[in-house]
């Protein structure tokens, strides 16, 4: 681990550890990255705008469209699709970037609590990554969440649903700076991610609510993603 | 980024002409230019020259091009599985896997795929590493597990599994089988059992005479299977990757001075339709975590 790594990673385990919403711990984090240097937010900015300007993420499946199927394996290696989830009760779909990713560990750790709260309400929760299972069993072990973690290889269901972002060189290289390396959990050098959306599907696959933002450092907030997963049905 | 952007650039990528790539994309040439528009401008950067009458890809659109048809492959596979996935249709799988791996190896993935696709039927052919990439590419099987295949296959993919180290196997009744590690002098007296198509033989054969031991007696045979079988009878002892020697009867022990691994890959080819059960081993097979399947093995091992 670099000393940049190191310290990036004191820097996440403070921000997930606050005693606050999902939403605040994100920003927190955002803004202590700030410190570390104006080149990277510089980078961060650059991507969120371009990918704002050409609507990235507009075409995904909007409230009252159905979710297509996938069939996915989890951490386990177990092919799962969308129907048997929701055969079990409404579901929250999360895409999220990865193992390497602090925005998504903190996302993973707060749907964690979440799933916790909700799962006798026979409502459920599903991350999906394009990282393989060595560490979408790390992601699950570390934030202690009960649901499952799919593996979207190469990004192929998120780019079928429009999801599918192009990291860019210049980010690139910076990232491999931070010791943020999709390449390695993807098992593919390609440097594409999902945009980290949120669908709330009801037990006929039809979209509820989602959230979709092409700002990889903001997550649907929890008390929204409860409120739609429990008014759903 | 959306899969008709990448189809109208992939178009434009093979014709190198705008009206043809419309043509074949089935849309007016202006919606064609404008969805590559929006695509540059997420990618922050040109993908095509249009200064000529005939469009060329840029530095980026050249070095984009591989990375955007792999992503685009992947999101047909994935809209294909969800049309196909509840139909309950006989879902066909052909596959081609190298005799040089044991089947258990991938047994938990056909298992899963089994559960899943209730139509499922399974095509297994084996054979040499060769044999099997031959199969791949006459079309005979979707999907290739075999070690390195040659480079020199233009459409043919290969994407890394997993890499096992060789070791000597001998049988649990040989007088080395209660060794922790050997050295290759340990294989003075021994008869080496050797399959056809073993790609390390020339390898294991110079690291022999550099240790001067020469002309040492080899059983030639059909296949690794063979090779295991007449280990089990203390007919010799062999060199084979580590994954190959799971059985109970047989001992894997680590051979000092052999730096030698096998690298397996999956192959598939480029552009090729993949029906759903082929598409779904392969993201199985591609996102599986090989190396705790080891440790799996080991601990279970250490507790037998």
């Amino acid at each position: 681990m670099t000393e940049l790594s190191h310290l990036l990673e004191e820097c996440f385990v403070r921000c997930r550890n606050l005693d606050a919403p999902l939403v605040d711990r994100l920003q927190a984090f955002a803004n202590e990255l700030r410190g570390f240097g104006p080149h990277f937010q510089a980078a961060v900015d650059a991507l969120i705008s371009r990918l704002r300007e050409n609507d990235a993420g507009a075409a995904a499946p909007k409230v009252g469209e159905p979710m297509p199927a996938f069939l996915l394996p989890d951490e386990r290696g177990e092919l799962r699709c969308l129907n048997d989830l929701l055969d079990e009760g409404p579901v929250a779909v999360a895409f999220n970037r990865g193992h390497w990713c602090p925005y998504c560990r903190i996302n993973i750790d707060a749907l964690a609590r979440a799933e916790e709260e909700v799962a006798g309400e026979h409502r459920h929760i599903a991350a999906i990554v394009p990282d393989r299972q060595k560490f979408t069993l790390w992601l699950k072990s570390d934030a202690r969440a009960p649901f499952p973690v799919l593996t979207d290889v190469d990004n192929g269901y998120a780019m079928s649903l429009g999801l599918a972002i192009y990291v860019g060189e210049e980010l690139k290289q910076m990232m491999l700076t931070s010791g943020w390396d999709p390449s390695v959990s993807q098992g593919t050098d390609n440097w594409m991610l999902p945009i980290p959306a949120t669908f709330i599907i009801g037990t006929d696959g039809i979209v509820r609510a989602r959230f979709v933002d092409p700002d990889y450092r903001v997550r649907m907030a929890i008390e929204d993603l409860l409120a739609a997963l429990r008014s759903a049905d | 980024m959306e899969m008709h952007q990448i189809r109208y650039f992939l178009a434009v990528s093979e014709t190198l002409n705008l009206t043809r790539a419309a043509e074949r994309c089935n849309v007016a040439q202006p919606a064609l230019t404008r969805a590559i528009k929006s695509l540059e401008g997420e990618l922050g950067g040109e993908l095509l020259r249009r200064e000529r009458a005939f469009p060329h890809l840029t530095e980026l659109g050249e070095r984009m091009l591989p990375m955007l048809r792999q992503c685009y492959e992947a999101a047909l596979t994935a809209k294909m599985v969800a049309a196909s996935i509840r139909n309950g249709d006989i879902a066909p799988l052909s596959l081609a896997i190298s005799h040089t791996l044991a089947l258990e190896r991938f047994t938990p993935a056909l298992r899963e795929l089994s559960r899943a696709i209730p139509g499922l039927e399974i095509n297994l052919r084996r054979g040499s590493d060769s044999e099997v990439g031959e199969l791949l590419r006459s079309g005979s099987a979707e999907l290739a597990i075999a070690g390195a295949l040659p480079k020199a296959w233009p459409r043919v993919e290969e994407f890394p599994l997993f890499e096992e180290p060789f070791g000597l196997v001998v049988s649990r009744s040989h007088g080395l089988a209660g060794r922790a590690k050997a050295e290759i002098k340990d294989l003075a007296s021994e008869k080496l059992l050797i399959s056809t198509g073993c790609k390390v033989f020339e390898e294991l054969k110079a690291l022999l005479a550099a240790n001067g031991i020469v002309g040492a007696i080899t059983h030639q045979l059909a296949t690794q299977q063979d090779v295991l079988t007449l280990l089990k009878v203390n007919l010799g002892v062999a060199i084979v990757p580590v994954g190959a020697a799971q059985e109970n009867a047989l001992r894997w022990i680590p051979l000092e001075q052999l730096n030698l691994v096998h690298k397996v890959f999956v192959y598939s080819i480029a552009g090729r339709h993949r029906p759903i059960a082929s598409a779904a081993l392969f993201n199985s097979l591609r996102a599986a975590d090989w190396r705790f399947d080891i440790e799996t093995k080991r601990r279970g091992e250490a507790h037998s």
